[in-house]
């Protein structure tokens, strides 16, 4: 008797799971918001979340600003600027947003009318002012601003669902009270650091009624998407902190796509990763670890499809991918051969780029020792905060120093150098705008890149090796008002020493190589697109591409590998024939690659080529 | 009332963080202008990648960017009459523009203005 009740609750509970079975799913708000590094699976699970609360019988808008959104794909039809129905779900319809697409209307919206009317240069200079990472960001909140406001537009809609939420620094901006009252009260005078906002033609009340909307928990919920990887937990951790501080009390965490410790397969790969991703999770940030927090499972099927998204959030069990060809390790360029080709001259700047988490401080570090192995003196320098890995390179190597710059260290006095001397003067209202300035994202990148310009000037001699780098955008606005140039000659002071300024070294191949970083995934592989356009704008054409942590350059047995291994030639090929010039392929290891040995294998992908 | 009219060069934030090194004259012409409005003076300020329709409807300045670049930027403009050129006002000569009784010791050391947001991001 007692035996059997049991199994028939179980039976029960399990009903209640596979109907109901993510807590972010229950009792959801009005407003959800899905946010998280570029590639831990945002519009999936918001794609899913929406089909998964249309299904319930409510009505449901899902928009996207996701770059890759494949919305309109995933539900057979064009979606595009413009609310439309999903057929294919009743109750479900359905808004795309690009945000460089917002961005540029913008700038049409300040540049146009002058076009003809001023100097060319003039109006390029605006453009390129324009052309930032903040313009985008506030161009596509303004985008939003409408959808957690204007009741015509939505009121027919249960929830909305957002695949992104706006940043700390974002919010911020909006709501600086003094900022508010000097800039669009008067539409002129001397708001700081709120730029971006002047061409904006919204009103002030309906900014502030977004972010008291956003800041209701009884109407937004944000979702925090992570993997079981310690940077997309980190991540996930600074924007809790953050958002929370500005009053976004209504958290939840979600790990996507964990490794089910059952389907490891016997694969030796695999268990590694089951191992390593355990250690992420166990080592989370504190903060993180007081969320209601769901775990989502790595599955065997693409996340292409209606179908394929209906299963998304359900604990279906994992399913052999028996359909897929065995498949031997990629034969794809290896790192070495690219070392190879840069040890030809004999010294130069090596640049590692790429999003944060991709691997550019251990490719740096890799391409460092291979340098030094062939008898090359090498300066590696890297501004990896758990440079670990780095530090216990030094001195093991003959021809190989390590530096190291730490960027909140650099960063904390860069803002207190700049109080203490720009800020002496001001009173106290004063200096809170400066310090509030003094937290926009130019500032780190700054403090950053000034403490490795210092570096920069010893590669005529070495070969110096830097897992950072500043954006096209930087680089072309430090030199297109002269400010880096003239901070270049009061750095050399009054030597008389005949010089080029960086600028003029990053855009010189002889002398510079930008290797760019990325993952065989959809998400990253396009971020790595945008960041070479970004390059190419301010005249520096990236040498070659590194893929790393591939897994179809290893063998595998497990059918997860498989199907992920399998995936990942699409993205390879697209890297090879469209975006690189050169490319090498680095395979996933089974151990985190820290010191000499390992560091060589990543050098080597099994394969010769 | 002297009408003072201010025309940046393209500058992210007008306070001068953004820049490869803060610029000492932005961060005291805020300060300025801000004892400024105190003593009720009113100075507008035209920020080139924000507002340049107002750099292309004015002709002085329109001219002023055609003959010299946008480099050659602050352009200050008093009752529409150029004043100052290529570097930012100090207290003495907002006061002597004014009209004002002579003013506290200038805190502002004046010096050539660079791009503000030459840091970038903010752009």
């Amino acid at each position: 008797m007692l035996r059997r009740r049991p199994l028939r609750l179980s039976a029960q509970i399990h009903a209640l799971i596979v109907m109901n079975p993510m807590k972010f799913l229950q009792q959801p708000p009005r407003f959800l918001f899905f946010t998280g590094k570029g590639g831990v699976g945002k519009t999936s699970i918001a794609c899913a979340t929406a089909i998964e609360l249309a299904t319930r019988g409510q009505r449901v808008l899902l928009v996207s600003t996701d770059p890759a959104s494949n919305v309109g794909q995933v539900f057979g039809i064009p979606i595009g600027n413009h609310i439309t129905p999903v057929a294919a779900v009743p109750g479900l319809s359905a808004l795309e947003i690009d945000p460089q697409a917002a961005a540029q209307a913008y700038r049409d919206r300040i540049v146009g009318p002058v076009r003809g009317l001023l100097p060319i240069d003039v109006v390029r200079g605006i453009e390129e002012q324009l052309s930032g990472a903040c313009t985008t960001e506030i161009a596509a909140f303004d985008e939003f601003t409408g959808l957690l406001t204007d009741t015509t537009l939505t009121q027919a809609y249960q929830h909305i669902i957002f695949d992104t939420a706006p940043t700390g620094h974002t919010i911020r901006m909006l709501q600086l009270p003094g900022a508010w009252s000097g800039f669009l009260e008067e539409g002129k005078g001397d708001a700081s650091c709120l730029g971006p906002l002047a061409g904006l033609e919204k009103q002030r009340a309906q900014y502030k009624a977004a972010v008291d909307a956003l800041a209701d928990p009884q109407r937004t919920r944000l979702v925090l998407v992570a993997r079981a990887q310690t940077s997309t937990l980190v991540e996930a951790g600074r924007t809790h902190t953050e958002l929370a501080a500005i009053g976004l009390s209504q958290q939840y965490l979600v790990i996507n796509g964990v490794f089910p410790a059952a389907a490891t397969a016997a694969d030796t790969l695999a268990a590694a990763i089951v191992e390593r991703e355990q250690a992420a999770l166990l080592a989370m940030p504190v903060a993180l670890t007081r969320l209601p927090t769901d775990r989502i499972a790595l599955k065997p099927f693409n996340l292409v499809g209606l179908d394929a998204l209906r299963h998304l959030l359900g604990d279906s069990a994992p399913v052999e991918a028996g359909g897929l060809p065995s498949e031997a390790a990629l034969a794809a360029p290896s790192l070495a051969a690219l070392v190879d080709e840069i040890a030809l001259d004999g010294h130069g700047l090596l640049m590692l780029m790429g999003k944060g988490g991709v691997g550019k401080t251990t490719l740096a570090a890799a391409v460092a020792v291979e340098l030094a192995r062939r008898g090359l003196p090498v300066h590696l320098t890297t501004s990896d905060p758990a440079a670990h890995l780095a530090q216990t390179l030094d001195g093991t190597l003959e021809h190989l120093t390590v530096s190291r710059i730490d960027p909140q260290e650099v960063t904390a006095q860069y803002r207190a150098q700049v109080l203490a001397t720009k800020g002496s003067k001001l009173d106290a209202a004063g200096r809170a705008v400066l310090e509030e300035d003094l937290r926009s994202p130019c500032t780190e990148e700054i403090a950053v890149f000034q403490a490795f310009s210092r570096v920069i000037r010893e590669a005529g001699k070495k070969f110096v090796v830097m897992d950072t780098a500043p954006t096209g955008h930087t680089l072309l606005l430090l030199d297109a008002t002269g400010a880096y140039h003239r901070d270049i000659v009061r750095q050399m002071g009054s030597t008389g020493v005949h010089f080029t300024t960086p600028m003029m070294q990053l855009q010189d191949p002889k002398q510079t190589k930008v290797l760019v970083v990325t993952l065989a995934e959809t998400t990253p592989v396009l971020e790595a697109a945008n960041l070479q356009d970004d390059l190419r704008r301010a005249g520096i054409e990236p040498w070659a591409w590194i893929v790393n942590n591939s897994v179809a350059a290893t063998s595998v047995t497990s059918p997860l590998l498989r199907q992920r291994a399998h995936n990942e030639l699409r993205e390879i090929d697209a890297v090879a024939k469209h975006h690189a010039r050169r490319y090498a392929v680095v395979p996933l290891l089974e151990d985190e690659p820290v010191g000499l040995d390992r560091l060589e294998q990543l050098a080597m992908n099994g394969v010769t080529v | 009332m002297k009408n003072i009219q201010i025309f940046d060069p393209a500058l992210c934030c007008s306070s001068g963080v953004c820049g490869v090194d803060v610029d000492q004259a932005l961060v005291s012409l805020a300060a300025d202008l801000d004892w400024a409005k105190q003593q009720g003076l009113v100075v507008e300020r035209f920020n080139l990648a924000q507002q340049p329709m107002d750099f292309a409807q004015n002709a002085t300045v329109r001219g002023f960017l055609e003959r010299s670049g946008a480099e050659a930027l602050p352009l200050v403009l008093v009752d529409g009459e150029v004043a100052l050129a290529g570097r930012y006002p100090n207290r003495a000569e907002l006061t002597r523009w004014a009209g004002l009784a002579a003013a506290t010791p200038a805190l502002a050391e004046v010096a050539p203005a660079g791009g503000c947001c030459a840091g970038g991001r903010c752009g």
